[in-house]
């Protein structure tokens, strides 16, 4: 009982905030307002409106006209247009295939780059610097070139030996993914770059601690340095879904692209919104499915309090139900005294 | 102290144990140096080399010969050169200053101030970020047709400026803010915005940095906002210009090749320019956050 007075007197009334969070809170919208503004009518309202465009034809015959087709502009895309899924099925075996490579690939070189080297910084700034070209139309050039795989290297003895001991499907993506290399190593500079952020963050007095108990360089490793990064391998694994999904080298943006220009009565605008919609929320699967894998959304201390609140919660409950259970008793007994059928010790000695 | 150690990042004398490190970093060094020494010297390459396959990376022959082209091909055209430099220069400024100031102002209060509708936003901004930014072309065009900003510079400015990928990095840094820097802060009375310019701005400026040039080379090399919102050709963009200048004007794409790699590299140059302003920060990335 004693408890849950004090919990009542701790608890804050709900819906009503304080004057100092108020005041946090109007800061928060006027710091935020200009953003949103700026994504509501330039993303977010957009994105609605082509929502709504995909159970459409459109034709842009003075003005736009609209005819509802219901889900027929999906269908279509399933039945009449083989390179859209087949464009849709490589890009995400690629798409799972490549994120990890690419940054595991970017870990290793931002401990190599924290590591103690001469020309530590010039060596930072090489691998950064491919990041400045690679959305650019510089680099359609470069790969239509063939500038970015390695002729040198046999990627059909790749394939052969792949072959061997995995499905075709996915032997065949990791050839082209050992021919794209260099792709890979030019994909990397931010992710390197997010990752030497987090490594120069961690306590350098955990590593001589470690030492002091005789841990090795490849235990520190496991033991400190990869959970403490575990957030930015999220971060990293998201960003480059989202770049690998949204760059200039992908060959679906230019089927969207094309779709929405071509004038023919059964592609249009309505049939490439049903296209980027279906893309979209494969990327958002994609993404999630990395969330899966990598987040652990609390940490342990998180999880501590909440295993705290829950545990609190049930004491409050197992409280008050004493609390109900001792009153009701308390009158049951008080009304069966008054009926007499009990008779109370009052010192007398014979009970 | 580890702030200490952040300014000497090389140590004073060559060890041993380096080599083993630089053995396995010199190649790929090499290899992300490899696609700038090729911009660079395809732009003066003669017409023979530029065909030549496997592509070589160094010329022979170096020419001016593409540059020439250039210019020749921009002098037929009405309109100066100048003209497109000081539209493009004056787009891309405008739009890296507001997104940089608006994308701070939004990570900091998305990630440091407590109000409602705060995950919300976060999530509405990261399925902005998955989704394909072509496909609201169309209705973008509608909304910039319905506010009045076809044919000027506004139309060209304002939709690139809510980039939902400069607020994910930046958010991103701004949450290893500690804290107690900001309670600090608070303490010895200061504001929100105080709090903000004085405190979250010079803690994240490697991210800022980062930003930049990320959202600089995202606008300077924009075709779209010109090539659609805009029809007086006078306000298009350098970029938008440099594309026509290969694709349409000369007839044979053989000889726009040379056309082509010249304008890349003018194109390019910008990007390496700033990039070499900003490297220092970008890759101080955070030696010194202050609280350890």
């Amino acid at each position: 009982m004693n408890l849950l007075a004090i919990k009542k007197k701790n608890k804050k009334p709900k819906g009503k905030l304080g004057k100092l969070e108020r005041k946090q809170e109007l800061a928060g919208y006027s710091f935020v307002s200009i953003w949103i503004i700026g994504m509501l009518v330039f993303t977010l309202i957009p994105m609605c409106q082509s929502f709504y465009y995909m159970w459409f034809k459109i034709k842009a015959r003075n003005g736009l006209q609209f005819t509802y087709v219901g889900t027929s502009n999906i269908t279509q895309i399933w039945i009449e247009d083989p390179d859209f899924i087949q464009q849709i099925a490589s890009y995400v075996w690629q798409t799972l295939l490549q994120v990890p490579i690419i940054v595991v690939f970017a870990l290793i070189i931002a401990i190599m780059l924290n590591g103690k080297i001469n020309f530590r910084g010039i060596f930072r700034l090489i691998f950064f610097l491919p990041v400045i070209i690679v959305s650019g139309p510089v680099m359609n050039m470069l790969v239509s070139e063939g500038a970015a795989s390695i002729p040198a290297l046999n990627t059909q003895a790749v394939v052969s030996a792949f072959d061997m001991f995995l499905p075709t499907a996915i032997a065949q993506q990791l050839g082209t993914l050992f021919g794209n290399m260099i792709m890979t190593l030019w994909y990397s500079g931010v992710q390197i770059l997010i990752f030497l952020s987090a490594l120069q963050k961690i306590d350098p007095g955990l590593y001589e601690a470690a030492k002091m108990d005789g841990g090795s360089d490849w235990e520190c490793f496991w033991k400190i340095t990869l959970p403490t990064i575990k957030p930015m391998i999220l971060i990293n694994a998201v960003y480059t879904v989202i770049f690998l999904s949204s760059n200039e080298q992908n060959q679906l943006i230019n089927l969207i692209k094309t779709a929405m220009f071509s004038a023919t009565a059964e592609r249009g605008y309505g049939y490439a919104s049903a296209m980027a919609w279906i893309y979209s929320i494969l990327v958002t699967i994609i993404v999630l499915i990395f969330f899966a894998l990598l987040g652990s959304k609390k940490d342990v201390y998180d999880r501590m309090v909440k295993k705290r609140k829950r545990l609190e919660i049930k004491e409050e409950r197992i409280a008050r139900r004493v609390e109900r259970r001792s009153v009701r008793n308390a009158r049951k007994i008080e009304r069966q005294r008054q009926k007499g059928m009990f008779r109370t010790y009052d010192g007398s000695g014979d009970y | 102290m580890a702030a200490y150690r952040g300014h000497r990042t090389n140590p004073d004398k060559f060890e041993k144990s380096q080599i083993k490190i630089y053995l396995l970093i010199l190649p790929m060094v090499l290899l992300c140096g490899l696609p700038i020494v090729f911009i660079i010297f395809h732009a003066f390459k003669p017409m023979e080399e530029l065909f030549a396959f496997p592509p070589k990376f160094i010329t022979t022959h170096p020419t001016l010969d593409n540059f020439r082209k250039l210019a020749k091909a921009s002098r037929s055209a009405g309109i100066p050169i100048s003209k497109y430099v000081f539209n493009s220069l004056f787009i891309t400024a405008v739009v890296v200053f507001c997104s940089l100031l608006f994308s701070t102002m939004a990570a900091y209060a998305l990630s440091k101030l407590r109000f409602k509708g705060r995950n919300v936003m976060m999530q509405i901004n990261q399925i902005a970020l998955m989704f394909v930014s072509v496909a609201v072309m169309i209705p973008r065009y509608l909304i910039v047709n319905k506010l009045g900003m076809i044919d000027t510079y506004l139309a060209e400015i304002l939709p690139l400026i809510a980039l939902p990928v400069g607020l994910f990095l930046v958010k991103q840094f701004v949450d290893q803010v500690p804290d107690s820097l900001i309670e600090a802060a608070y303490m010895d009375g200061a504001k929100e915005w105080q709090i903000y310019l004085k405190v979250i701005i010079p803690l994240i400026k490697p991210a800022i940095a980062t930003a930049a040039i990320l959202v600089f080379q995202q606008v300077w090399t924009n075709l779209e906002t010109s090539n659609y919102y805009i029809n007086d050709d006078s306000l298009k963009s350098l970029a938008f210009y440099m594309n026509t200048l290969t694709s349409t004007s000369t007839t044979n794409t053989v000889a726009g090749q040379g056309v082509a790699a010249a304008a890349s590299l003018i194109m390019f140059l910008p990007n390496l320019i700033l990039f070499c302003i900003l490297q220092k920060n970008v890759m101080n990335t955070m030696a010194h956050s202050g609280i350890k």
